[in-house]
């Protein structure tokens, strides 16, 4: 048992249509049913999943990608107005794979979460967990503080080996995405005793977590049983001691004050 | 309607059919043979499974709804009505509704086939029930401008593929057509029985207590459940400790005394009645495409 504070990063993805119409091809005839589970993150998941945390008086880091911003811009600036941190997450769920017109896509979606929220993000994410260290290079030269898209590491470390010259990795924790195990069809049991299992081995070690939750029904949180999960996961966690929950920047901001350790 | 919900949020319901707080369907995809035939696959050995609806599954379902007293929607592809005429007129002589589900279970796009498989399904199913079938699900999960305006055309009044909503609506296209769809939407992802049979191999207990947690929930937001089930072996819900889930699971549902059981048929005529209290906020939900028009 390690003594110290648990610093702890909620995060949310926002992506609804993004990812099928990556998926599935981006002719609106075909976006029903199957092809379309990403309408509900519109219709009704944001909606319950930002009510949860407005509920529970929590902030999370909502990474965003430039087309849903495009697509749901009042909803993107109302989540931004009650205090949550906006990053980036791509542009419409592409893998960065190095190529040469990924700069292009990168700055796009800078411009246009700058514009709609009047505040340069600071974070960025792989939308699809695929990048390159010249991805890394093209987020630095924008000025991104940190990424979150690696899974490598127990705290945040400096990517300037990795590509990312002055930028620190806030890495994700695989077994806290609830993607990797609603994908998979895992009930709601199923998934607390993953991460509860994971949580606390962590907490007693006081590791850096990343909670990184998806307000979709299908792979995400947001149908209203999953929320009550979420819910009950969130108070177990945050009624522990030491465990600060907060957003990436809060995290940022504990290394800067040399509060949370960072791998140099 | 809007209201507050237990969390403090606000929530969107309805009245429903039998004046209780929510309304549930259980509805049951034939799901024969037809599959593995569709596919090219021999229906013997390990893709046999199909063959277990009419001989087992099936005859379990009907005897578990008179058991737990509920009328059910069984969705039967064209082929297997075909293959077992005299089953699908057992489930209507019954008391239940049967409504189409595709010729082949065509989980794929059947392009410029569409209209003729769905007319030639629509066929085989009228003379069984004695009228034509008025509701729709995809076998796939997926659907096209072109089914909705076939099934539009062909009379149909719902469909129930949708997975973007978790209250009936009235759906927003085609833009060429008057008539629209009432959509009665199953989550796959959740309440049904194949991700947790056959993609996380769930056993049955640990099933029964995620449906009854979904149901849960949506009781707290006074809202509507609809299970989807299969009879067959395998990916399905036909094997006894199975079927035992959902007996176990409605009558868990009808304790609480906050539900009424009917057929999907029953619930798309309540809200065709109430059309315009089941529209959906389309320009904020922003769905996109002149298509959706």
């Amino acid at each position: 048992m390690v003594d110290g504070i648990c610093y702890v990063s909620l995060t949310v993805n926002l992506q609804g249509m993004s990812v099928d119409r990556a998926l599935n091809g981006t002719d609106p005839a075909k976006h029903f049913g199957g092809k379309a589970h990403g309408r509900y993150m519109a219709s009704v998941g944001a909606e319950r999943m930002f009510g949860l945390f407005r509920d529970m008086k929590l902030s999370t880091t909502v990474f965003v990608p430039g087309w849903e911003a495009e697509q749901h811009s009042d909803l993107v600036r109302a989540i931004a107005a009650e205090g949550h941190e906006i990053a980036a997450l791509g542009y419409a769920h592409e893998d960065y794979t190095g190529a040469p017109e990924d700069a292009a896509l990168l700055a796009r979606t800078h411009g246009i979460l700058t514009d709609l929220t009047g505040t340069k993000p600071l974070g960025w994410r792989a939308p699809t967990g695929v990048l390159q260290p010249e991805t890394l290079a093209e987020v630095a030269k924008l000025g991104y503080a940190y990424d979150a898209s690696n899974q490598d590491d127990d705290f945040p470390y400096r990517l300037d080996a990795d590509g990312g010259a002055g930028m620190i990795e806030l890495p994700q924790t695989e077994m806290l995405i609830d993607a990797e195990l609603y994908s998979r069809r895992a009930t709601h049991q199923k998934l607390m005793k993953w991460w509860r299992e994971e949580f606390m081995a962590a907490y007693e070690e006081r590791c850096y977590m990343q909670i990184t939750v998806t307000p979709r029904a299908d792979f995400g949180s947001a149908r209203a049983s999953r929320i009550a999960v979420l819910r009950d996961f969130l108070t177990e966690i945050t009624a522990l001691p030491d465990v600060r929950l907060g957003t990436c920047k809060d995290a940022m901001d504990a290394i800067a004050k040399g509060d949370l350790f960072c791998r140099d | 309607m809007s209201y507050q919900l237990d969390s403090g949020l606000m929530g969107r319901t309805h009245d429903w059919p039998g004046g209780k707080r929510c309304v549930a369907t259980i509805t049951i995809d034939f799901d024969g043979d037809c599959r593995e035939v569709g596919r090219g696959e021999t229906p013997l050995g390990k893709t046999s499974h199909g063959r277990y609806s009419a001989k087992c599954g099936i005859p379990r379902y009907l005897d578990l709804c008179d058991e737990v007293g509920i009328k059910a929607t069984f969705f039967v592809p064209g082929y297997d009505a075909e293959q077992s005429p005299d089953l699908v007129r057992e489930i209507v002589a019954r008391g239940h509704e049967v409504a189409a589900h595709g010729y082949l279970h065509e989980g794929w796009d059947p392009g410029e086939q569409e209209p003729e498989l769905l007319k030639k399904s629509h066929d085989i199913l009228t003379p069984l029930i004695g009228h034509p079938p008025r509701g729709w699900r995809s076998p796939g999960g997926s659907k096209t401008e072109v089914t909705m305006r076939t099934l539009i055309d062909l009379g149909y009044v719902y469909d129930s593929s949708e997975k973007d909503y978790d209250l009936p609506f009235t759906a927003h296209g085609p833009a060429d057509r008057q008539n629209k769809l009432i959509t009665l939407p199953n989550n796959v992802s959740s309440l049904d029985d194949y991700p947790f049979y056959r993609v996380s191999y769930t056993p049955p207990s640990e099933v029964l207590q995620q449906w009854i947690e979904e149901w849960e929930a949506i009781r707290a937001e006074n809202g509507f459940f609809d299970l989807t089930v299969h009879p067959r072996i395998g990916y399905g819900s036909g094997s006894p400790a199975r079927v035992d889930v959902v007996r176990k699971l409605v009558r868990h549902m009808q304790a609480s005394g906050d539900v009424t059981f009917c057929t999907l048929e029953q619930l798309a005529d309540w809200c065709i009645e109430r059309r315009d209290s089941f529209t959906r906020d389309w320009p904020r939900e922003n769905v996109g495409g002149a298509a959706h028009g």
